[in-house]
């Protein structure tokens, strides 16, 4: 198994939601407005998941240019509030007869904590 | 709680979204990746891409600024916004996408189930471009807390 250089963001703010909402469209309130996130029982307004699996597609793109990848499936583990800093983390598992490299990526907070695993595959 | 009525075989219209290079720029800004690739033009077509590409995840733009958004899928599937989770997301990318191109794109729920008090939802997505080519297809799994 072959690790890929990990990709550290910077800590996620309550400005960036906005961005990222205004940007994707995704403008359900429970990601920009607290009064709305508490009343869902929330301490906080939470980030996209799809911000987080943005991240972890900055870093795919980083490690392999765009047109390689084939697939990326990922799985949403732990919300994420403003403040926490993500760390992008990628590993080569296989590497296929077609010349397929199959991955894996994790993104994890300061604490280790996971906040989304995936799969992805690259064509060479 | 009410019963849950099936939503399998529900659909959106197709909708259609233009590619425009600023949206590039402004989703590969949000996600904070400084990508030259993303952000210019000339620096894009000298490494061999026909425009500036998209991100991995920007189909999300396409739905939500296209033609399926939150508020539309809310609807679509009768759930309350704020017990909505996103349990799963994937993408199986057939050929790139580029500013510039013309995407059209139909949803639709392909399987729910009941967990516990769970239900998951998974929407596919088929996207394709002005030449009529599969571009991409994505699943999402909506969970309703």
């Amino acid at each position: 198994m072959s690790a890929l250089k990990p990709l550290t963001k910077k800590p996620i703010t309550h400005s960036q939601l906005v961005k990222y909402a205004g940007a994707s469209g995704d403008f359900n309130p429970i990601h920009t407005v607290v009064p709305v996130a508490k009343e869902a029982g929330l301490p906080d307004v939470i980030a996209h998941g799809m911000l987080v699996m943005g991240m972890a597609g900055q870093a795919l793109t980083t490690w392999f240019r765009p047109e390689q990848l084939k697939s990326f499936h990922v799985r949403f583990k732990k919300m994420t509030l403003p403040g926490e800093s993500l760390t992008v983390k990628g590993f080569i598992t296989e590497e296929t007869d077609e010349n397929v490299l199959i991955g894996e990526v994790v993104v994890v907070n300061e604490k280790d904590e996971k906040k989304l695993s995936g799969t992805f595959h690259i064509q060479m | 709680m009410g019963a849950i009525q099936n939503k399998v075989g529900i659909e959106t219209k197709p909708f259609t979204f233009t590619v425009e290079r600023g949206k590039v720029r402004e989703f590969a800004n949000a996600i904070g990746d400084d990508n030259p690739i993303y952000h210019d033009v000339a620096f894009a077509k000298k490494n061999g891409y026909g425009d500036l590409p998209v991100p991995p995840t920007f189909a999300t733009v396409i739905d939500m600024w296209g033609g399926a958004s939150f508020e539309d899928l809310i609807e679509l599937l009768e759930v309350d916004p704020l017990k909505v989770l996103h349990g799963e997301q994937s993408y199986e990318y057939m050929k790139p996408i580029y500013a510039g191109d013309t995407i059209t794109a139909l949803m639709k729920v392909v399987d729910q189930k009941e967990k516990g008090s769970l239900t998951l939802f998974t929407l596919e997505t088929l996207y394709r471009n002005e030449r009529n080519e599969n571009v991409l297809l994505a699943r999402s799994v909506v969970i309703e807390r």
